[in-house]
């Protein structure tokens, strides 16, 4: 069974989160500060930490760059209330790989934990948005093609996922496999990291909300 | 400060005393004509302590008192070097000295003026630096009158004045500028802070008019799809509230459009609307009618579909705005759809002919729904 932690400072949430996660998941731990997380994720090692973006002592952000400097195989999925681009980018950037609103219904965050515990990306309607958006191809500038730049198949898989089709779905509508959808968004998921496109930060601050 | 006259001018006059004691300096400049009023306007002025207090003070100069005292003030100057009391150029700038200094001590709040106070003490010293501050200043300041003095004598033109006026100033500066630099300081902390109170009054009436409002109602209701949409609708409106900025001119961007497009079905029909909006442009005659196609088919979407959530996608580019309004609900079968049902027809696939735009409608029955719309931006 896929191992769990979770880390978010609303105690209501958390346990809510855990009821619902603990059939399909094995939680081995919670906590709901930074410094906390940070000693028992590196104790326990589990496949995936969901992980509060909004807290004090330096956030989310704070426990993904310690775990990952130390810990690169653990693997990150943020939760937030906000879908701030700023704060959606700079997970990402961190080494989340995933990035969900906590809206999201119990089903799919599952399926989402399961994604990112097998080492694939998930991208909701709203990050797919962001992603077309900061790399959108309006604005000439010098680029790194390889980071730099969404194929056309990313493209078109990022505008399925973004008008709200799940992964299957993209799949039989772009009439490829389930894999090869999960590559793509593996692959930006690496460009989101990887790239630094000097806009990606300028257009995160500047689209405050979407 | 010496017989108490100034304080006692002033007393009458409705002014703070620092200013009475700048004109007797200025005067005393002017040929020593300070000092002789200063003499006998105390030989003439009957001692409060024998006569009690018999300066009642008077209520402070209306601006127009206070102006006609500075003009009377400058007047008994220009009179002076008609008699030709006068004392040189030298006078006018101290003159605006030591009314700028007197304005600053008279203007300034208590702390401010212990402050000062402390730089006229060095021995108390608690800043290590003020000592050498003092000496420095006071030193330019005795160069900048000695100079001043030797130019007049000497009679030459205004060089030496400039200089010894600059030297007066940057003694002036050392002297007080920290004191001078600790007004302003004071000015933008209160300012700060009031900014701050006012907008903490703000956000909670905001809170109070909103959330608050919200979550008694949530108390109030027992249908579970009414909470979610309340909460939903709660949410989008703080969410509005704080992270973006000011909207922009009337007429608005398509993207605002489609926002409360989809604000208002989720309100009206209790289904939640994802929006995803790529770029963005400005909403004008060609894209209004896109818009209102789209909330349209958000409508239809919500209303017949029964699917939980419906998803809207707008791509704004270089060529085109596009909308998606996406659901996976029942479905239907576009062909066999009834001529009366005037929705789709009309407001959406007639609309967006009208407009040069187009409309394309993919559905099944089980399958969902997705309408697609597309107008050329020319």
């Amino acid at each position: 069974m896929t191992t769990i932690y979770l880390v978010d400072d609303h105690e209501l949430f958390l346990s809510g989160v855990r009821s619902e996660l603990s059939e399909r998941f094995e939680v081995v731990g919670w906590s709901t500060d930074v410094d906390t997380a940070t000693d028992e994720i590196r104790k326990a090692r589990p496949d995936v930490v969901l992980v509060d973006v909004h807290m004090p002592g330096g956030g989310g952000l704070a426990v993904v760059r310690n775990i990952h400097e130390t810990n690169p195989d653990i693997r990150f999925l943020a939760l937030s209330v906000s879908d701030a681009p700023e704060d959606v980018i700079a997970m990402i950037r961190a080494g989340s790989r995933g990035y969900v609103t906590k809206s999201i219904d119990p089903t799919s965050l599952a399926d989402a934990i399961e994604r990112v515990a097998s080492g694939d990306a998930v991208f909701s309607p709203k990050l797919a948005g962001f992603v077309l958006d900061a790399f959108s191809d309006t604005e000439p500038v010098e680029f790194d093609p390889e980071l730099d730049r969404l194929t056309p198949r990313e493209r078109e898989v990022l505008r399925q996922i973004a008008r709200g089709y799940a992964y299957k779905q993209v799949a039989t509508r772009l009439s490829i496999s389930v894999k090869t959808v999960e590559t793509h968004v593996s692959a930006v998921l690496r460009k989101l990291q990887l790239s630094n496109r000097h806009e990606l930060a300028r257009w995160a601050t500047e689209r405050r909300i979407v | 400060m010496i017989a108490g006259l100034a304080g006692g001018i002033a007393a009458r006059l409705g002014v703070s005393t620092v200013y009475v004691r700048a004109a007797f300096l200025a005067l005393a400049l002017a040929g020593g004509v300070g000092v002789l009023c200063y003499v006998v306007g105390w030989l003439i002025t009957p001692d409060q302590r024998h006569y009690g207090s018999l300066i009642v003070a008077e209520e402070p100069p209306t601006t127009t008192q206070r102006i006609g005292l500075i003009l009377a003030f400058v007047a008994v100057l220009i009179a002076l070097d008609a008699l030709g009391l006068w004392f040189g150029p030298v006078v006018w700038p101290t003159v605006l000295f030591l009314f700028g200094g007197a304005l600053i001590w008279d203007r300034s709040s208590a702390e401010a003026r212990e402050r000062m106070a402390r730089f006229a003490r060095p021995s108390e010293g608690d800043q290590p630096r003020s000592r050498t501050q003092i000496f420095a200043g006071v030193t330019l300041m005795v160069v900048g009158v000695v100079v001043v003095l030797a130019s007049i004598q000497s009679f030459q033109s205004l060089g030496p004045v400039a200089i010894a006026v600059l030297l007066t100033t940057a003694g002036f500066m050392l002297l007080f500028g920290p004191w001078v630099w600790g007004l302003f300081e004071d000015l933008s902390d209160e300012r700060t802070a009031r900014i701050r109170s006012e907008e903490r009054a703000e956000m909670a009436a905001h809170l109070h008019d909103s959330v608050l409002q919200t979550l008694a109602m949530i108390q109030r209701t027992d249908d579970p799809q009414r909470m979610i949409t309340l909460a939903r609708a709660q949410e989008r409106d703080l969410r509005v509230w704080l992270f973006e900025p000011a909207r922009g001119p009337a007429g608005g961007s398509v993207r605002e459009a489609i926002g409360d497009a989809a604000a208002k079905v989720e309100a009206t029909f209790d289904t939640p609307i994802e929006v995803v909006v790529v770029g963005d442009c400005t909403l004008n005659d060609r894209f209004t009618p896109l818009v209102g196609a789209a909330s349209e088919a958000m409508a239809n979407a919500a209303k017949h579909s029964g699917a939980r959530t419906i998803s809207v996608y707008v791509e704004c580019s270089n060529e085109s705005v596009e909308a998606w309004i996406t659901d996976q609900g029942s479905g239907f079968d576009p062909d066999t759809v009834s001529h009366d049902r005037r929705g789709i027809a009309e407001s959406i696939i007639a609309r967006m002919a009208r407009s040069g735009g187009e409309a394309t409608i993919i559905s099944e029955p089980g399958e969902g729904t997705e309408v697609h719309l597309r107008t050329e931006i020319r």
